[in-house]
């Protein structure tokens, strides 16, 4: 079993209001079978043991799927490699003696709550929004009733298929949610069952968007890149002419 | 040891729910409003749940420790949900899906239970979709299916292999909408730590702010639990880091009882455990199983590289051993089967303990683009893991924890013996005996938030009457007052081993001897291992700072702490069930050909346990289960 | 009149005015190229051709107005854009990198999008805001392109405009909503083509006039 040893500088934050800072920490006899997130728990178990507090960080399934883990590693959301979070990446990406820069997504609407954890409800609120289909549970008609075309929900699960991580957010140099957005946007407006509230929806969503402080689209494209679930940005131009379609043409105002 | 009354309905099994439903007493909606209901948990059964109460009318209060309520792990689940509609034309049915679960249950579940649960798996079909979840679809547009275990029908609706997530989302986008009509209030980041009960009912909750670190109290009528399974228990598991029974735990020790604990699913098709820095497995979705031929070579000891093993050297043992089934065993048949071969020294990879998982056939046959579609993420989280190409060399895979059958015990109605409690998914215990199919927790988490819960909390309401109770009252205060205490205790110790070094010991003693297989010996010695190491957490954890802020280490040491002694119960649990379902294998009781042998004389019955205070022996209650549908045999799948 | 600002003032909003007005400007360098191609005709063509606008008048003045109206738009609402994406990040990253999305073009935006204004300033001074005199327009540009500094400039300036345009023509399809996995790379790379042109062009008729002269 390989092992690698690697220096970390890593973004320590006590809370909100501190200002923070960097701090080196060295990460020794990490097996490059492991992921980042148990290299973290290495170096955590010893700062524990040290009497040290260890690094705050949020994750969960460790699977890729529930989007709660994401850090900047070097510049990159979730780390070099394309399609993964950063529980997915494993260390065999990384050489002997690297050193790694760790931050947490950095936007004014994701506040760091402590180290790399942040607070990513803003999404939430996005989705309060419109990012839904209005279903009552037990009025849903035989759910063989409205054929969709296997193309067009591929298409849908292509968008759906964000986890809401955020890395989007943090990898956009203007901190824009767009892909976010827009992916929320097609996979319900693709669906036959999401048509009746699709303009309503993209309008709603768009503005919270913007009320939650995040940036505009540029269409610089680092978002599709980062996207651990490599949604593109079809997804965005989608939204947009779901909005001019529904700022032009809707009776939605 | 008293008799449990589940109340199930009389009355022939198909109409049971139908006349049970008319039999509840309604809230009208105009009083709706004027209810509390607290949910914990935003899974399948509590996002559902939640979203479906206040859309009734109920004012909602959801809870979970996650940052947002589309995190929980059902959204882990990747191959897919049961249900029969019989759109393959296969000969499916409400009464075969019926009949499957309690036969994949191996004869410890209800069959009231199972038979709702058959009947409202069509109607989640037609909520999903219309919720706008994207099933995988057939050129034409119409729904496609797949193949799971245990069944030999396709009857499983799938989303890729994220079709947890993708349930989810329809559950949490519609709670969305409620929260936008401010008729949920949703709590995350936040961990039960207590239930309170007012005169004999449960009233509210006690919870930890995780973020700040503040103890809130918050009443309500009922209190919903749907806080999902406690395979964590053994440390490694295919569940989620914060998966604990801290919930569920403390409702058993404010009296609620705990059912079955010993049943845990072991789930066949998991990537091998590679180092002991290891802080999860990982699930490789049954579904894989519709395609893979699993196979070990045929002498013991065969280091050969898998290309290089001929045919003739290898042993495809599910397909010899059970031939109408094949690959598609239930889980813990597969399971059981995998250790066997291991056992006889025949495993593969460096620790011997895998068995191949090959899809050379499937590619030669369906060609690698349809592969690809079908399990294509699969197949790439396999690579990123093991940093192997599954299209070329067979995947390597063994058992892990996965699922827990056992849990809060309910009646009819989901209801604890508490009143006011009700237990929702994969929280209770009710509908997957000692075993569950593939593609039954997505359905059960489902059916109990969106279609069961609704009647039966109305029921509970309308029938009971509640004296307004405020979060001053003295049971809160008390309650907050003793989680305090006992955070402000865990992080005072100031021991010398951390939280996740004591986790990893009692994860690998249940492993060794409460794991796959278990004997009456091991057990004992389980019992007495797990008490020592509970004792020692006490007096040498080692928790690091403060109880006022974002702390993850003393969230994990407070799980900790609950799964010490829940630990125990199972083990217990496991020692009392003199005989073999399911996933509780006691060596003791096999057949001749290994399988599990039950004994129906004397356990046939549901197992409750019920907590008698700290130091004292829990009382075991039981439920007797009667099958008049499906007849108790000798479960087969040859 | 609420709605409209709720609508157009969005992120996607601003970015339509932004997406319209710079395809605008993309047709009016398209014409202006073809029109200043004349300058490869000798002084009588070009000097026709500039007498030949100045005859259209109103018409004239008008779309010169229109023109004006597209940058005050295009260039406001531009540094508005680039002022709320500052405010997006309060903290910035200590370490930036790229995972390969962003391009020259993407990246620079507002920076080239400023120095195209201040060259356009200089430009409109330097021949369109003067006394031509009886010698005419050619005189004057070539006049001006005799000096190397000059030819320097236009052809530093032209890169710039090449760059901006690269992200921009394709961008501006982007938020119009125009992206068809059939076309979408057809459009990313007619758009650095499109930018080559126009800058070549451009850049080539200062080196040709000067070269003349």
């Amino acid at each position: 079993m390989a092992t690698i040893d690697l220096t970390l500088k890593i973004w320590r934050q006590n809370s909100p209001r501190d200002k923070g800072r960097f701090e080196t920490l060295a990460a020794r006899g990490i097996s490059t079978d492991m992921s980042f997130l148990e290299m973290l728990d290495v170096v955590n178990e010893q700062l524990t043991l040290d009497g040290r507090e260890p690094i705050c960080f949020d994750h969960d399934c460790r699977e890729g799927i529930c989007g709660m883990c994401g850090a900047v590693i070097n510049g990159r959301p979730h780390g070099p490699q394309r399609g993964t979070t950063l529980c997915q990446l494993h260390m065999r990406h990384f050489a002997d003696g690297d050193t790694l820069a760790i931050e947490p997504f950095r936007a004014r609407a994701f506040k760091v709550v402590k180290d790399l954890v942040v607070d990513r409800s803003a999404l939430d609120k996005v989705m309060v929004a419109g990012g839904y289909i209005a279903a009552n549970t037990g009025s849903a008609p035989e759910a063989n009733a409205t054929p969709i075309a296997a193309a067009t929900a591929e298409l849908a699960m292509d968008a759906a298929a964000c986890i809401g991580c955020g890395a989007c957010v943090a990898a956009c140099p203007n901190a824009s949610a767009m892909l976010f957005v827009g992916a929320k946007v097609s996979h319900l407006g693709l669906l036959p069952q999401g048509r009746p509230e699709a303009a309503r929806r993209v309008l709603a969503m768009v503005r919270e968007a913007d009320r939650q402080g995040f940036g505009n689209c540029t269409n610089v494209t680092e978002c599709e890149v980062e996207c651990p679930k490599e949604i593109s940005i079809a997804n965005i131009a989608r939204m947009n002419r779901e909005f001019l379609k529904a700022a032009i043409a809707s009776r939605e105002r | 040891m008293t008799k449990l009354d589940a109340k199930i309905p009389g009355g022939p099994i198909e109409s049971k729910w139908e006349r049970h439903r008319f039999d509840l007493k309604l809230v009208n909606p105009a009083n709706k409003r004027k209810f509390n209901a607290i949910v914990v948990g935003t899974g399948l059964a509590g996002g559902s749940a939640a979203a479906s109460l206040a859309e009734l009318g109920y004012n909602v209060k959801a809870f979970c420790f996650q940052d947002t309520p589309r995190r929980a792990h059902s959204i882990a689940a990747q191959g897919g949900i049961n249900a029969a509609k019989n759109y393959q034309n296969d000969g499916d049915s409400v009464w075969r899906l019926f009949y499957d679960t309690v036969k994949g249950g191996d004869f410890r579940a209800r069959e009231a239970n199972v038979h709702r649960l058959a009947e409202l798996s069509v109607n989640i079909i037609d909520q999903c979709v219309a919720a706008g979840v994207p099933f995988a679809r057939e050129y034409g547009g119409l729904l496609a299916n797949r193949s799971f275990g245990g069944a030999q029908v396709s009857r499983t609706f799938y989303a890729r292999g994220q079709t947890g997530q993708q349930l989810l989302l329809g559950c949490y986008s519609a709670m969305c909408r409620q929260i936008g009509t401010g008729k949920i209030k949703m709590f995350p980041r936040r961990e039960m730590l207590d239930l309170v009960m007012v005169d004999g009912r449960a009233r509210g909750i006690v919870v930890r702010n995780l973020i700040s670190g503040e103890i809130e109290r918050h009443t309500g009528d009922a209190v919903v639990l749907c806080t999902g399974g406690y395979g964590n228990v053994f440390f490694l598991s295919t569940n989620a880091m914060g998966c604990n029974v801290t919930a569920a735990w403390r409702c058993y020790k404010r009296g609620a009882y705990f059912a079955n604990p010993c049943f845990t699913q072991i789930h066949p098709t998991c990537i091998p455990v590679h180092g002991t820095y290891q802080s999860k497995l990982t699930l490789m979705s049954e579904s894989l199983r519709n395609d893979g031929r699993v196979w070990v070579p045929k002498n013991p000891g065969d280091k050969r590289a898998p290309g290089e093993i001929p045919e003739s050297d290898r042993d495809y043992y599910l397909e010899r051993r059970y031939p109408s089934f094949g690959n598609l065993v239930p889980r813990d048949v597969a399971s059981r089967a995998a250790k066997a071969v291991c056992d006889e020294g025949r495993g593969v990879g460096d620790t011997g303990l895998a068995v191949y998982l090959d899809f050379a056939d499937a590619i030669a046959r369906d060609g690698r683009a349809t592969i690809e579609r079908k399990y294509g993420n699969l197949f790439a989280m396999y690579e990123k893991i093991t940093d192997e190409d599954p299209y070329r060399q067979p995947m390597r895979i063994f058992p892990a924890v996965h699922y827990t059958m056992g849990g809060l015990w309910v009646d009819y109605n989901l209801m604890s013996n508490i009143d006011g409690l009700f237990v929702l998914g994969e929280a209770n215990f009710s509908d997957h005996g000692a075993n569950r199919l593939g593609a039954s927790a997505l359905m059960q988490g489902l059916a109990d938030g969106y279609f069961v819960i609704p009647y039966t909390i109305g029921g509970y309401l309308a029938g009971t009457p509640l004296s307004p109770v405020s979060e001053d009252d003295a049971p809160f205060m008390d309650s907050a007052r003793q989680v305090t205490e006992r955070t402000q205790r865990l992080l005072s110790i100031k021991g010398h081993r951390t939280v996740d070094d004591f986790h990893r010991e009692l994860g690998s003693i249940l492993w060794d001897y409460c794991g796959m297989s278990r004997n009456n010996d091991g057990l004992a010695k389980a019992r007495e291992m797990i008490r020592d190491l509970r004792a020692q957490y006490w007096q040498n954890v080692l928790v690091p700072g403060r109880g006022d802020d974002l702390n993850q280490s003393l969230e994990r040491a407070g799980r900790v702490a609950d799964f010490l002694e829940f630990a125990e119960l199972m083990v217990e649990d496991a020692l009392a069930r003199q005989e073999s379902c399911g996933g509780h294998f006691n060596e003791k009781f096999q057949t001749a050909e290994h399988e599990a042998m039950r004994d129906d004389e004397n356990f046939c019955h549901v197992a409750a346990w019920e907590h008698t205070g700290d130091g004292s022996a829990p009382q075991r209650h039981t439920e007797p289960l009667a099958f008049e549908h499906v007849h108790l045999t000798q479960r087969s799948y040859k | 009149m609420s709605w409209l600002v709720g609508t157009f003032g969005t992120a996607i909003g601003k970015k339509l005015f932004m997406s319209v007005t710079g395809l605008c400007f993309c047709l009016f360098l398209v014409g202006h190229l073809a029109g200043n191609t004349l300058l490869l005709s000798g002084a009588d063509a070009f000097n026709a051709y500039a007498a030949k606008l100045q005859s259209l008048g109103a018409l004239l003045r008008i779309m010169e107005a229109g023109l004006i109206f597209f940058a005050v738009v295009h260039v406001g609402t531009g540094l508005y854009l680039f002022y709320q994406n500052l405010q997006a990040r309060p903290v910035r990253y200590r370490v930036n990198a790229s995972g390969g999305g962003q391009t020259l073009g993407s990246a620079t935006m507002p920076y080239t999008g400023v120095l195209i204004l201040a060259f356009l300033l200089f430009h409109l001074v330097q021949f369109t805001f003067v006394d031509k005199g009886d010698a005419g327009v050619y005189a004057l540009v070539a006049a001006a392109f005799a000096q190397p500094f000059y030819v320097g400039l236009y052809i530093l300036a032209m890169a710039v405009v090449g760059v901006h345009v690269s992200h921009g023509f394709w961008s501006a399809f982007q938020t119009l909503g125009m992206n068809h996995d059939k076309y979408f790379g057809l459009l990313r790379m007619g758009s650095v083509v499109f930018a080559v042109v126009l800058a070549a062009g451009f850049a080539f008729l200062p080196v040709f006039v000067g070269w003349v002269a």
